[in-house]
């Protein structure tokens, strides 16, 4: 029995509804610098529990909300390679591995956890996943102590010398989802430009791989990356169309104009563009960094004129603390934000965060510190009826962050041994 | 003192902190470097007399074997040899000496003249190399085009300035630098985007002729019939045994139509259904359906058709079924969902007389009577492909670009449409994207030169962040880019070309990190008159300054205390400089002003400071980093200020409270000094008195012992004394930004021939320049240590 073909390819959120169940999501949402413990973690452990000041503006969604206390992330700790805390945990805070202390030569982390879903799962869906962010990568000087800034600027691995570039400009994440042209004109030139597109792709793989054959090891790297970019591209270019603006099932968004200049318009823009490609079934692993690791951006909007980095250096100065607090709360309002989009998609007459793991926090704790036990992390959804209620989990010290990948992992169908420095997998359904 | 050491030492990155026992260290190294060259003999007795039983006390209580600390076993170290085959490691122990928290403090002290004598040993043995033999020149990783060097690549070639690649997702940087081979990834999100961006230039750049009068017919699937073996209904042809369906079209026109075909099918032993399709009873495609089961595929057939009736007919040609009684097993059949017909009647070659520019340069021959497809294309593609791959290319390689375009217009694509698939595909490939150079020879037992197309890439990505342009390519084809006299023609055409503004740009945007100011923000009510405009004008002033150092052949010393600089009435005014009219930019002296050189732009002050007030700790380090070339090294694991009260009063008492932890006291001496004799300028650069309402005190005693009483003390020791480091930081920056890696230790031979240069010519640029292009690491391919 074959499916509508065209219908299936554009719109599948549609097709799948009568016969399947729906899909798992995952998210990871960073947020940099650590957090004010205090205000963050709830007083109570259990369903129980009432939200701190920093986490208040998810009492909406409290249902699905659970805070995971006293997880730890050993990749992030210095290990004899000194300073350079927030390179290591962006770079760790997905991959659980210890990144390797270099400004360029021989890069080395490990796949992150979205990947390896994606890697599973991604062939279920238009992108195999979406990386995306608010901040592109740094343009000059050092980023943190003598580590590249692809370790601060990435927080998504394809392997362990790939980072996925992230998108920051919600149009181009439109142009990614939507198709653009006018329809008439689709239809008279798309499949002899599809046939074109695709000799010009065969052509240049015929390229890379000749090139691929007597080079060296760093640059058949390079080569590598090439070769997977090209078949990736190609499989979305020749396999599936993308979506039409108003045809049944997609929501009618306008095309954004561009980056807006507020950071706050720009992350509840580039939350909507998130949600519509969950919605639409464009993908169904996405990440998204608030900000790079070691984020020094003031917020004059909500009163805090120094530097985000500068006052997560608090020295115990009250002041500065209260002003993490509020750079905490901010972001978080703006967590709810994307929240309440999810809790608004129904899906066969529930809300799509029954259907979700999402996983918003940071890999450092305090930023003072610099410590990577006892993170700030909440897991939002629940998982497809694993999680009855959210609740406040608390876990041993140095339990390590991993093990909540592991089991979120499960929950999609991969089944790993061990993933980064796990142990075991978290007990938290 | 600090600062003479690293003139001896050239390891200036593995530099000893200020508490060294200088005398000691001094001649320690000294005999060293002077005795050129490593004494192997010397070196193992050094290290089984010495050094080895040193290491043992010192280390050897916790770091051994399986179990060691931290992971990192040092007992397999038996001679001063196998260190060296392990950089890495002892890179980390004698970082952690230099820090001094290893031995950590439970552990046996390490004797204070023992711990200085082994960091000088090790650092000797590490890092000294034989500039008597012939050094490894490294090995550069084939680098991406940045998204700067993609957009001026093609505006110089194909005069399209695709502005979009702007929106390129980030090239991350390593080394400072954005242009770093081994950082330069290419993530799918990239691919996605050269793909839309070669699709766009070549339009931009070939204009197609206007389309002709074109059909497009959609077959209602019910009105087929099929004889036998299958089912039609208005959504599906579904063939489940070898039959076929046919209509009658009436091409209004000769030429080529398209067949479009959208099927899937099921598979037997993994072989999907096969699709014949006939014109007039004549076989002229097969096609099978590859696509997973389920899943549908698209098919564009091109039918080559006369004016007149034909006869269509498709068909399904190879049905098989391995299905038993009960259905198990495998049937082989095939489902279609649409049929269409299209094409357009193709059109004469353009007139060049109604073509953009770029086009009349690309197409300079068209097909005719007397001129086939083929031959046109050669004509044009031939001179592009070598500029777009930068090097001659095989006639072979021309070849398959030809051949892919002419197949194009052979299936009913116009002449100037194969040219922009042509182009296209060469935008693609990754002998475009990628500076690929003819690798070393593994066996190779020497460090053969880049090839001279190879030498021309890396000279004009370096000084125009573009290709070759065609002067460079005659001379590269001629030899003789070598030539001494040559190659300082050329630096000097190329730096007096408009395109080396993007090495200013790129090159002192990255160093003096002047890209950063995109991000600095001050506070509105505390600095009122900066705003976005002023940080533009403040940019274009070190820029511009930056640009007639380089560009004008002067001492690069100059950086540091010019008593000039460019400003406009605007800036003028922001700074209050008074007598500067009108918008353009012009030379402004600074006679009567307190500001000499480049420390005291507004732009690098700013880009320094917090969004509140200025950062001395900051400013220090970025003295460190970018003037004298001696990056700190990170504040250390686990961070003693917890445990510490809040620190308070005025900046200048805060930073000396800090400075008080012994753990800080190291780095801080060094940087501290720096940025507080520039703390008459605010978090803006304009000059001030005060601090909220306190007199500044700008007094310190740098690291090298001078006393210093203000900023233009400090720029005038930095200038008198620190000449050398302060060129040579230069130097190495620039070789990083040339060479597109980071510099290893087996660099050092090439700096200091550069810097002997450099200093006997008083440090003007184009020296620097010629001894960065001649320097083996620069002409040469060796291997990756």
């Amino acid at each position: 029995m074959v499916a509508l073909p065209m219908l299936e390819a554009m719109s599948p959120a549609v097709a799948r509804a009568a016969t399947e169940s729906a899909p798992m999501r995952m998210l990871f949402m960073n947020t940099p610098n650590g957090a004010h413990m205090p205000d963050w973690t709830p007083a109570e452990k259990g369903a129980n529990y009432s939200l701190p000041k920093t986490l208040k503006a998810l009492e909406p969604y409290r249902e699905y909300v659970s805070v995971i206390s006293g997880l730890t992330l050993d990749g992030a700790r210095a290990h004899g390679d000194g300073g350079g805390d927030h390179a290591r945990s962006g770079a760790s805070f997905l991959t659980g591995s210890h990144p390797r202390k270099t400004d360029g030569t021989d890069i080395q982390n490990s796949v992150s956890v979205d990947q390896v879903a994606a890697q599973n799962n991604g062939h279920l869906t238009r992108f195999a996943s979406l990386e995306l962010g608010l901040q592109g990568s740094a343009q000059a000087g050092n980023c943190d102590s003598g580590y590249s800034c692809s370790y601060s600027s990435n927080m998504s691995w394809r392997n362990s010398t790939s980072p996925l570039a992230k998108e920051v400009n919600p149009a181009a994440v439109f142009d990614r989802i939507f198709g653009s042209e006018n329809v008439a004109d689709a239809a008279q030139a798309k499949a002899s430009r599809n046939s074109q597109r695709k000799s010009v792709l065969d052509f240049v793989l015929e390229d890379a791989n000749r090139i691929h054959k007597d080079v060296s090891a760093a640059d058949r790297r390079k080569m590598d990356e090439y070769l997977y970019a090209i078949r990736d591209v190609e499989k979305r270019l020749t396999h599936s169309d993308k979506l039409k603006v108003g045809e049944d099932g997609v929501p009618n968004f306008p095309r954004p104009a561009g980056i807006p200049r507020e950071f706050s318009d720009h992350c509840k823009l580039m939350m909507d563009m998130t949600a519509i490609a969950l919605q639409t079934d464009s993908t169904r692993i996405a990440t998204f960094m608030l900000l790079n690791e070691g984020s020094n951006r003031p917020y004059p909007e909500i009163g805090v004129s120094e530097g985000h980095h500068d006052v997560s250096h608090h020295g115990k100065s009250e002041d500065k603390q209260a002003k993490v607090q509020k750079i905490n709360q901010f972001h978080v309002e703006h967590l709810a934000y994307l929240v309440g989009l999810l809790a608004g998609v129904q899906e066969q007459g529930k809300s799509m965060l029954e259907n979700t793991m999402f996983v918003y926090g940071s890999g450092i704790s305090d930023g003072d510190r610099h410590n990577h036990d006892d993170l700030p992390i909440l897991l939002i959804g629940k998982a497809g009826g694993r999680i009855k209620r959210g609740s406040h989990f608390g876990f041993d010290k140095d339990t390590p962050l991993c093990n909540l990948y592991v089991w979120m992992l499960s929950q999609v169908g991969v089944k790993v041994a061990s993933f980064g420095d796990s142990n075991g997998s978290l007990k938290i359904s | 003192m600090l600062f003479l050491i690293s003139i001896l030492n050239y390891s200036t990155k593995r530099r000893a902190p200020l508490t060294l026992l200088m005398v000691f260290v001094l001649t320690f190294v000294f005999s060293l470097s002077s005795s050129l060259g490593t004494d192997w003999p010397v070196r193992e007795s050094e290290f089984s007399s010495k050094f080895g039983p040193l290491l043992t006390t010192a280390c050897m209580d916790c770091h051994v074997g399986a179990e060691a600390s931290g992971g990192l076993a040092l007992d397999h170290f038996k001679t001063a040899t196998s260190i060296t085959k392990e950089r890495g490691t002892f890179e980390k122990v004698l970082k952690r000496l230099e820090i001094g928290d290893m031995p950590p403090d439970d552990a046996e002290p390490l004797d204070p003249k023992d711990r200085e004598a082994l960091i000088a040993w090790m650092d000797s043995l590490l890092h000294d190399v034989d500039c008597g033999k012939e050094p490894n020149p490294g090995a550069v990783t084939i680098r991406r085009l940045t998204k700067y060097e993609y957009r001026n690549t093609l505006r110089d070639i194909l005069g399209v300035d695709y502005a979009k690649a702007e929106e390129f997702p980030g090239d991350d940087v390593g080394y400072g630098f954005d242009n770093i081979g081994d950082v330069l990834n290419l993530p799918p999100l990239l691919m996605e985007k050269y793909i839309n961006a070669a699709e766009e230039i070549s339009s931009t750049a070939i204009k197609l002729p206007e389309p002709g009068p074109s059909i497009s017919n959609n077959y209602p699937l019910e009105r087929f019939k099929l004889e036998r073996g299958g089912r039609v209904t208005a959504t599906e042809i579904l063939m489940y045994s070898n039959t076929s369906i046919e209509f009658e079209e009436n091409a209004p026109w000769s030429g080529v139509f398209h067949l479009e075909l959208v099927a899937s099918g099921t598979k037997v032993r993994n072989i999907g259904p096969e699709i014949a399709v006939a014109v007039d009873d004549k076989v002229i495609a097969r096609k099978i359906v590859n696509a997973p089961e389920g899943k549908d595929e698209t098919f564009d057939i091109p039918l080559r058709m006369k004016a007149g009736k034909h006869t269509i007919k498709i068909g399904f040609v190879n049905d098989e079924s391995s299905k038993d009684e009960n259905g198990k097993g495998e049937d082989r059949n095939l489902n279609i969902f649409v049929i269409r017909l299209y094409g357009s009647k193709s059109q004469p070659p353009l007139d060049p007389t109604t073509v953009p520019e770029s086009h009349r340069r690309i197409v300079i021959a068209t097909p005719s009577a007397y001129v086939s497809n083929e031959e046109a294309l050669q004509k044009v593609i031939s001179p592009l492909i070598v500029y777009l791959y930068r090097r001659p290319v095989p006639a072979a390689e021309t070849k398959r670009i030809i051949d892919l375009a002419a197949k194009a217009i052979d299936e009913g694509e116009s002449y100037e449409g194969g040219i922009q698939l042509a182009i296209q595909a060469m935008l693609l490939s990754p002998n475009f994207l990628f500076k690929i150079e003819e690798p070393r020879r593994a066996d190779a037992n020497d460090f053969p030169f880049v090839n001279d197309f190879e030498l021309a890439t890396r000279i004009s990505y370096f000084l125009w962040s573009s290709s070759p342009d065609k002067e460079l390519f005659t001379l590269a084809w001629s030899k003789k880019l070598r030539d001494p006299q040559v190659l300082a023609q050329q630096i000097k055409r190329m730096l007096n070309d408009p395109r080396s503004a993007t090495f200013i740009e790129n090159f002192a945007g990255q160093w003096l990190t002047l890209r950063k100011l995109d991000n600095f923000e001050p506070n509105a009510n505390l600095f009122p008159t900066w705003n976005s405009d002023v940080r533009e004008l403040a940019r274009q002033e070190t820029l511009m300054f930056v640009s007639d150092v380089f560009r004008g052949n002067q001492s690069v010393l100059e950086l540091l205390d010019a008593d000039y600089t460019y400003l406009n009435d605007r800036l003028a005014k922001f700074y209050g400089v008074p007598g500067v009219r009108g918008n353009d930019f012009q030379k402004v002296s600074l006679a009567s002003q307190p500001r000499r050189g480049i420390l005291t732009h507004a732009s690098i002050l700013a880009v320094t400071s917090n969004p509140t007030r200025t950062s001395p700790v900051k400013r220090g380090r970025f003295v460190l980093d970018n003037i004298l070339n001696q990056p700190p090294p990170p504040p250390p694991p686990g961070v003693p200020e917890l445990e510490k009260a809040e620190l308070t009063g005025s900046l200048r008492q805060q930073i000396e409270q800090h400075r008080a932890n012994p753990a800080c006291a190291g780095c801080h001496k060094l940087m501290d000094p720096l940025g507080l004799a520039l703390e008459n300028y605010d978090a803006v650069g304009l000059w001030r008195t005060k601090d909220r309402g306190e007199p500044i005190d700008a007094t310190g005693v740098l690291p090298s012992g001078e006393n210093v009483r203000h900023a233009g003390d400090l720029i005038k020791v930095l200038r008198t004394e620190h000449a050398e480091e302060f060129t040579r930081c230069l130097v190495e920056k620039l070789m990083i930004y040339s060479l597109g890696r980071g510099l290893e230790y087996y660099d050092k031979c090439a700096v200091d021939q550069i810097m002997a240069m450099a200093e006997k010519s008083d440090y003007r640029f184009y020296t620097l320049l010629y001894g960065i292009i001649q320097s083996d690491p620069f002409q040469r391919k060796g291997y990756r240590e």
